[in-house]
């Protein structure tokens, strides 16, 4: 069947009026910031400055509960920022989020209407797609956990990889070559695109953690903390840590997933479920150095800042063979439409 | 991967009922250094302890992953031979050195093999004890409740009318209801769920043993095979007439499947217009196969992503290109070749494919020719290009050569390239030939006639009886992985006391070993409160 290149030109549109929604968005993220009402701050720092107490306990607020008697339960710090009123930024910015992700997902299903076939074939599509996943997944992440402190450091991503794709990355719509032609295709670079941007949310909030966690120590010490305006905003450390580590254990299973569907597929295309193609290598690479990040955070001596260092890197191999490997190095993967 | 856990998250497992139910959690006794005198078996003790720990098992995944990445940055025997004879050619002293610490073939390296049979060693060691663990536990009841359970991470306090017994009972209802394991006691009532979590951790690591061994069955007794076919020609599945064969370690010749294949027709088509013109959109393989030398002949329609399933073994397109025809007539006049010459694509968007055509049986002297196929040759600035894959127009260009052809002496040789160690180039200037036309060669040696082309359609055959046993590990796997993250092991314990003014007040507490789901807080209020409308029930 024939590309229909208006409505191919009519996802583009929707494309571009996302990013400039998301980048919207960032702003009024950012003014929740500058602007929004101030947070409990003594309460941050209170459990910032004893990670070292929180970390060895079997539960993150055994301490604090332990003056119970209190009628209703304790729970403890459960990735909830201290409850704080919703400011009239944060309104604003996930109403555009909001906005945003439509326009976004307009976008990606016109590009799939228009080439007759799921929209994640080509590394522009696998990109615009992974990233509306992430604004989704972090959609349901804020407003679970009430976690509207991640808005900006989520969007700045999405605006740069999106913004990134439109530009340098962006693939005219077309149909997909034989090898490509596979309902295991569907499924592999669903589960795929799925984990990764999972994966996105829990590095954005990897690296927050990292700054908190550097915060938090400063504070601790007492010294100076240095430019701190949006880091004594943020939770404490404890709280990122758990909300990264819950974020990758919902992604582990489906990046499982995703290689087992991708063996299936190259199984049926090229007669051997693994070869150590490159891209097969480094979905290898990223699957063990999760496992990884998994083991270590149950290690003594390796929880908190090394485990999240592990996470990163394990963002660091996906990325690497989504920019890298495929576009660089030649392999069975080379589908990027790029030359 | 005993010891060195402080939260039995992924890996280790403190026994549960070792320590008392407030250390639900503490290190377990971590391996240390053997004592001063110790004998070989005390040694040997701690060495596998050593390896069995988790700080080994990370290092040795840290060393999986980092002795990958030379396999995806340097080009491998498995995938692709061609591209390390470059490498050797183009970096001889590098290449040496690499090629002897086996990093042209990463994933058949001794020392990668090292790395994962350790940490397979080192996950067994780790998984034996906790199944037999497990399987203990699953024996015994929960622990006793801890005295004071305001302690635990999650706790509430509930008055009731009723008498402390009743209110006990009323709460083990409840728990049981929720089919908790309960364990009851003078004034408490523990309860215990979750033990899937274990189980499905377990799971996820005896079934990656099992990829593991899928892979090594697929080794020892698969094998994987190429062949170049022709339109109008067919094979049998025999090591002669295959052009590669790789059979695993115990696999003889005569274990071969005796199936038989035709190629009738090839067909492909491609993108023609748009920015994606030349892109191929489908091919189609028309063959007939028959199971056996004598059995019936079937059709089949050859596709990427439908291989062909004969006797177990599978067979796949996996590529295609041109064989253009040639009739040559030597210098006495006598046809000493005609037929297809399969030339070997070298590029994609247009199909320009390159190729030689061999004539040992040429007198006075054996001929050759080494040239290209343009599919859809233009003039581009006065060199001939190929625009399209599909052939519009397709020519031919060949330098002619005289000589010694060497395929009587020496290494074998390719069929696609020639050897022009004994040949001599024959003066005359390579003209681009169209189907029919001629070349006459200089000094009487003979005329080359283009006569047409053919397609042909190159297969990979491979069998593996570790596919599905990996199949069925790679589920297992995924299915270990989730129980072991959604479940979520958890104890809660109540206790009653009187109160002064008469009735009782209900202690309840509640703790889990995971966080890796969240949302216990929310079952434990939810469980607390039923607790406590039950009692007041009552």
């Amino acid at each position: 069947m024939p590309v229909n290149t208006g409505l191919a030109q009519v996802s583009n549109d929707f494309l571009l009026v996302a990013v400039v929604i998301y980048a919207l968005a960032m702003l009024a993220y950012a003014c929740d910031f500058a602007f929004g009402s101030k947070p409990a701050r003594a309460a941050a720092v209170t459990v910032a400055a004893q990670p070292a107490l929180v970390g060895a306990a079997a539960g993150p607020a055994a301490g604090e509960a332990a003056d119970g008697g209190a009628p209703a339960a304790a729970p403890p710090d459960e990735g909830r920022p201290a409850p704080r009123a919703i400011s009239r930024w944060v309104r604003i910015a996930v109403a555009l989020t909001c906005a945003g992700l439509a326009a976004h997902v307009a976008g990606v299903v016109l590009r799939g209407v228009s080439v007759h076939r799921l929209p994640w074939g080509d590394m522009y599509e696998f990109i615009t797609a992974l990233t509306c996943v992430a604004v989704a997944f972090f959609l349901a992440v804020m407003i679970r956990y009430r976690a509207y402190y991640m808005g900006l450091f989520v969007m700045v991503a999405v605006v740069l990889v999106l913004g990134l794709a439109e530009t340098v990355i962006y693939t005219p719509a077309g149909q997909l070559p034989p090898a490509l032609q596979s309902y295991w295709l569907a499924v592999h670079v669903t589960a795929m695109t799925l984990a990764t941007g999972v994966f996105f949310v829990a590095a954005v909030t990897g690296i927050m953690y990292l700054f908190v966690d550097r915060y938090a120590r400063r504070v601790a010490a007492g010294r100076p903390a240095g430019s701190d305006g949006i880091l004594r905003r943020l939770p404490g450390p404890e709280a990122l840590d758990r909300l990264a580590y819950r974020t990758v254990v919902f992604g582990f299973p489906i990046w499982t997933f995703g290689v087992m569907a991708g063996a299936i597929w190259a199984d049926r295309a090229w007669g051997s479920y693994w070869s150590w193609d490159p891209t097969e290598t480094w979905a290898f690479i990223t699957w063990v150095v999760y496992a990884c990040f998994l083991h270590a955070r149950a290690t003594a001596g390796w929880r908190g800042r090394r485990a999240t260092i592990i996470q990163l890197a394990g963002f660091a191999c996906l990325l690497f063979n989504v920019l890298v490997v495929s576009l660089v190095i030649p392999g069975l993967h080379s589908y990027a439409g790029l030359s | 991967m005993t010891g060195q856990a402080v939260q039995p998250d992924i890996g280790p497992e403190v026994p549960p009922d070792a320590a008392p139910p407030d250390d639900f959690g503490e290190p377990a006794a971590a391996p240390g250094r053997p004592a001063a005198r110790l004998g070989v078996a005390g040694w040997l003790r701690w060495g596998w302890r050593q390896l069995t720990s988790m700080r080994t098992a990370l290092i040795l995944l840290f060393l999986l992953a980092a002795g990958s990445i030379p396999g995806s940055v340097l080009p491998q025997e498995g995938t692709n031979p061609a591209a390390v004879s470059q490498y050797y050619a183009s970096h001889p002293v590098l290449a040496r050195v690499l090629g002897s610490l086996s990093l042209f073939n990463v994933f058949g390296a001794p020392w990668f093999a090292a790395i994962y049979l350790l940490l397979f060693a080192s996950l067994v060691g780790c998984v034996l004890p906790r199944t037999l663990r497990l399987a203990g536990s699953a024996r015994q009841p929960p622990p006793r409740a801890p005295a004071n359970l305001g302690r635990l991470p999650f706790s509430a306090t509930y008055a009731s009318a009723l008498a402390p017994e009743a209110a006990l009972q009323a709460a083990a209802t409840v728990l049981s209801g929720r089919r908790f394991r309960l364990r009851t006691g003078p004034g408490w009532v523990s309860a215990e769920k979750g033990y899937l979590r274990e189980a499905g951790n377990l799971l996820f690591h005896i079934a990656l043993l099992g990829c593991l061994v899928s892979i090594g069955l697929g080794g020892l007794f698969g094998y994987k095979a190429n062949r170049l076919l022709v339109t109008g020609t067919s094979f049998a599945n025999t090591v002669t007439a295959l052009d590669e064969f790789h059979p695993g370690r115990l696999v003889s010749p005569g274990d071969l499947q005796p199936f038989t294949v035709a190629l009738d027709h090839f067909s492909a088509s491609y993108v023609t217009s748009g920015p994606l013109t030349g892109q191929p959109a489908s091919f189609v393989a028309a063959i007939r196969y028959s199971a056996s030398p004598q059995g019936p002949m079937r059709s089949y329609a050859l596709q990427v992503n439908h291989p062909l399933v004969v006797d177990g073994v599978r067979v796949f397109l996996i590529g295609h290109g041109y064989a253009p025809t040639f009739r040559v007539t030597d210098g006495t006049g006598h046809v000493v070749f005609d037929g297809p010459v399969p030339f070997i694509p070298v590029e994609t968007s247009g199909l320009t494919s390159e190729g030689a055509i061999k004539v040992p049986d040429a007198n006075p002297q054996q001929l050759g020719f080494a040239g290209v196929f343009l599919p859809t040759a233009v003039d581009a600035g006065g060199r001939l290009e190929s625009a399209f894959p599909a052939p519009l127009r397709p020519m031919v260009s060949l330098v002619s050569y005289a000589g010694n052809l060497g395929m009587n002496s020496g290494p074998p040789q390719s069929v696609y390239t020639l050897d022009t160690a004994g040949l001599r180039r024959l003066p005359i200037t390579p003209q681009p030939l169209a189907v029919g036309q001629s070349m006459k060669l200089p000094g009487g040696l003979g005329t080359l006639t283009y006569t047409g082309y053919q397609q042909w359609i190159s297969l990979a055959i491979t069998y593996d009886p570790g596919q599905l046993p990996a199949l069925v590990s790679g589920i297992a796997v995924l299915g270990g992985l989730l129980l072991s993250f959604m479940v979520r092991r958890r104890r809660v314990f109540v206790r009653a006391r009187a109160a002064d003014s008469g009735g009782t007040i209900l202690d309840v507490g509640g703790l889990t070993r995971s966080d890796a789901a969240g949302g216990f807080e929310d079952e434990f209020s939810s469980l607390a409160a039923e607790i406590s409308a039950q009692a007041a029930k009552e």
